[in-house]
């Protein structure tokens, strides 16, 4: 029993963070209808960057001298998660903008083209890039319940992404650049006409999708405490199976299928003889059934086409 | 155009584009990096040129008058290589860029004339190579016998595979192929009789006539390399594919395939067969990357999985892109040409997989039809009275 609940609170921790990445794919697609495959490299650049903030220049421990230490990890967190959603930001301008209006399948090429790109430059330009890095204990890994094995850290991580999205809830519905993003996704054309200001939704869009893939990528690497130069894509590959089984554009389908997809691996792993193999697997069979059978996801509405 | 002298115009042309062309590729074979690099700017810069004056279609049109003489110069090319390069090392370049060639042929039926990007291009690649492979290895066949069941067994899974195709529009067949690219080269990691992470070694050469290919070539009384032998088989087994791509662009197929990709429901209102024509794309595209496999597999006679992974078939992808969607020719020329620069980065290999990013951004920004774009068919009248020719 307790393992079957520990495996639980596995999956749920590893839901959290496909949730992450699987909403920013949502929101990418939703307001500009294109996949945005870089996701992964960027949420972990987000990783490196909060890495490189935290051992490399001299202010964790300034920080912590003057600040209790969740402070500075928040404050950390931050930075790296307002540098990503920069990068995010300049990936757009440099290869989604130029595609605007032309066959989808281009931006995603060049996003994926990005996406290596980013990769490649963290690997060849962070010192030992090539190699695992142990990525640095920000959060505190107390064990609190021994029988379940469930940390600190672990309940930091289900907050932290419950807190995440109750905020981008808060900004999409209540907000009135939030309602603006709605708007431009159901119907940019539409949009405009009642005055929407659609450059500004996609560029503030492109932005919030960058910091919660920080966050996100953050939350991953505290998860498996290391951190590669080329987790981004299978990473990526697992959000984006995780946000279509859901429902692309949809935020609470992207929380339905990150933790489809995390208790499918988890599950598989853990009660097959030999699965560890077969998880990751087993995710991707999931996202090619769905594309099949019921490309909406769980969550999205049909979409007729007309003719 | 009515052909007076035996040395027209067009004939001079034709002779000198096929000239022209294959000595760029020897260039930049036998060149450092810059000139590999200064050939693709310098071909591109030629394109360019000849579209701004409207020269294009003439010289296709005095090549294709004169096909036989452009070809023998080409084959004449491709017979003297072995003789004239000095390096083992540069012959394997030109074998590898001729594999690669009949694998972009392949990509170019589903991504070029139909519009289907397929990421799992090299899984097909690694279904012949690894049939073959295993073929050989295990049960001790002949190469010629696994090399064709390789084909068979990748027509196959381009048939399975497909079958999403026929389902999904856009970019979610792209994003279907991409995850069964993925579940390939991981069903490969894991499952240890397939060879697992080591791959499988051993794989026996062809032979013919009693005499193994990895045996250096003796003829005219020189000892040519071993890679030579696979050149020539490489080139010829290139040739046939471009002779069937070319037939098959020109015929209904490949104008149904161009309807396709055009608008789909269209097509299907004018009667054309979404099924069968969808999956004749997959299946043929696949046998064409399975063949350059089982060659694959035979000429380096070791095939470890991170040969046939999701990056690979991004290099194919781009491939395609550069030398020009929907033009055999073109695909060919691309083929050959990122071959050869991406040997030439050997040197800088941390920068390889960025370089490539970097191109295929590039191209898709500046130039996406690729350096030789798409054409336009060229029916004609038959030779009757009068010379009508209808242009289409």
């Amino acid at each position: 029993m307790s393992l079957i609940l520990s495996q639980v609170i596995n999956a749920v921790m590893l839901g959290c963070t496909y949730s992450l990445i699987a909403i920013g794919f949502s929101l990418f697609f939703g307001v500009m209808d294109v996949v945005v495959f870089s996701a992964g490299d960027v949420a972990i650049f987000g990783a490196f960057s909060i890495m490189a903030l935290a051992t490399m220049t001299g202010l964790q421990p300034v920080l912590d001298a003057i600040l209790p230490h969740y402070v500075t990890v928040f404050l950390l967190v931050s930075l790296g998660a307002a540098s990503t959603a920069l990068l995010m930001l300049l990936i757009y301008r440099l290869v989604i903008k130029p595609f605007e209006g032309k066959s989808p399948l281009m931006p995603l090429l060049s996003t994926i083209a990005a996406g290596i790109a980013l990769s490649e430059l963290i690997g060849i330009f962070y010192p030992q890039g090539r190699n695992p890095q142990a990525f640095p204990q920000l959060l505190p890994n107390d064990v609190l319940f021994p029988g379940i094995m469930m940390s600190e850290r672990n309940i930091i991580i289900i907050l932290a992404t419950i807190l995440l999205v109750t905020v981008l809830y808060w900004f999409v519905n209540k907000t009135k650049m939030g309602l603006s993003i709605q708007a431009v996704s159901q119907n940019k054309e539409a949009a405009i006409m009642v005055g929407v200001n659609w450059q500004r939704s996609v560029t503030t869009t492109f932005l919030v999708g960058g910091l919660i893939l920080g966050i996100g990528g953050f939350l991953v690497a505290s998860y498996f405490n290391i951190v590669r130069f080329d987790m981004g894509s299978m990473y990526g590959l697992k959000g984006f199976s995780a946000a279509v089984v859901g429902g692309l554009g949809s935020i609470y389908g992207g929380i339905v299928g990150g933790m489809l997809i995390a208790f499918i691996e988890v599950f598989v792993s853990a009660f097959i003889p030999g699965g560890t193999a077969y998880a990751s697997i087993a995710a991707f069979l999931t996202v090619v059934v769905f594309i099949l059978f019921r490309p909406e996801g769980i969550i999205g509405e049909k979409t007729v086409e007309k003719v | 155009m009515p052909k007076t002298a035996l040395f027209s115009n067009t004939l001079v042309i034709a002779i000198l584009v096929s000239f022209t062309g294959c000595m760029l590729l020897y260039i930049a074979l036998v060149g450092p990096l810059i000139a590999a690099l200064a050939v693709l700017v310098l071909v591109l810069g030629l394109m360019v040129t000849a579209e701004r004056t409207g020269k294009v279609e003439p010289v296709y049109h005095a090549v294709e008058d004169h096909k036989g003489i452009s070809l023998a110069v080409i084959i004449l090319f491709v017979l003297a290589l072995p003789f004239v390069l000095s390096n083992n090392y540069l012959l394997h370049v030109a074998v590898m860029g001729g594999i690669y060639s009949i694998v972009t042929l392949g990509l170019n039926f589903q991504v070029g004339s139909t519009g289907m990007v397929n990421f799992a291009t090299a899984a097909f690649f690694g279904t012949g190579a690894y049939t073959s492979a295993l073929l050989a290895t295990k049960f001790g066949l002949s190469p010629w016998f696994t090399t064709v069941a390789g084909v068979v067994a990748a027509a196959s899974l381009g048939l399975v595979f497909g079958y999403p195709a026929l389902k999904t529009r856009g970019y979610y067949l792209s994003l279907v192929t991409i995850a069964l690219q993925v579940i390939f080269t991981l069903m490969i990691i894991n499952t240890s009789w397939l060879g697992g992470p080591n791959g499988i070694p051993g794989i026996p050469a062809y032979s013919l006539g009693g005499t193994s290919f990895r045996l250096p070539l003796a003829i005219f009384g020189m000892e040519l390399p071993y890679q030579a032998n696979y050149l020539y088989l490489v080139f010829i087994l290139l040739g046939l594919a471009l002779m069937a791509a070319s037939r098959l662009h020109n015929s209904r197929t490949g104008l149904a395939w161009n309807a396709i990709e055009q608008d789909e429901i269209v097509a299907v209102t004018q009667g054309i067969n979404l099924t069968k024509l969808k999956l004749l794309a997959f299946a043929l595209g696949a046998a064409f990357a399975g063949l350059a496999g089982g060659l694959y597999g035979h000429y380096t006679s070791f095939i470890g999985v991170e040969d046939f992974d999701f990056s690979k078939s991004l290099v194919f992808i781009c491939m395609v892109l550069l030398g020009g969607m929907d033009n055999a020719i073109g695909v060919v020329l691309g083929a050959l040409l990122l071959t050869i620069v991406d040997e030439k980065l050997r040197d800088f290999a941390d920068y390889r997989m960025l370089m490539y990013s970097v191109i295929l951004i590039i191209i898709l920004l500046s130039r996406p039809q690729g350096l030789l774009p798409k054409r336009i068919r060229r029916y004609q009248a038959a030779k009757s009275a009068g010379e009508a020719k209808v242009q289409l």
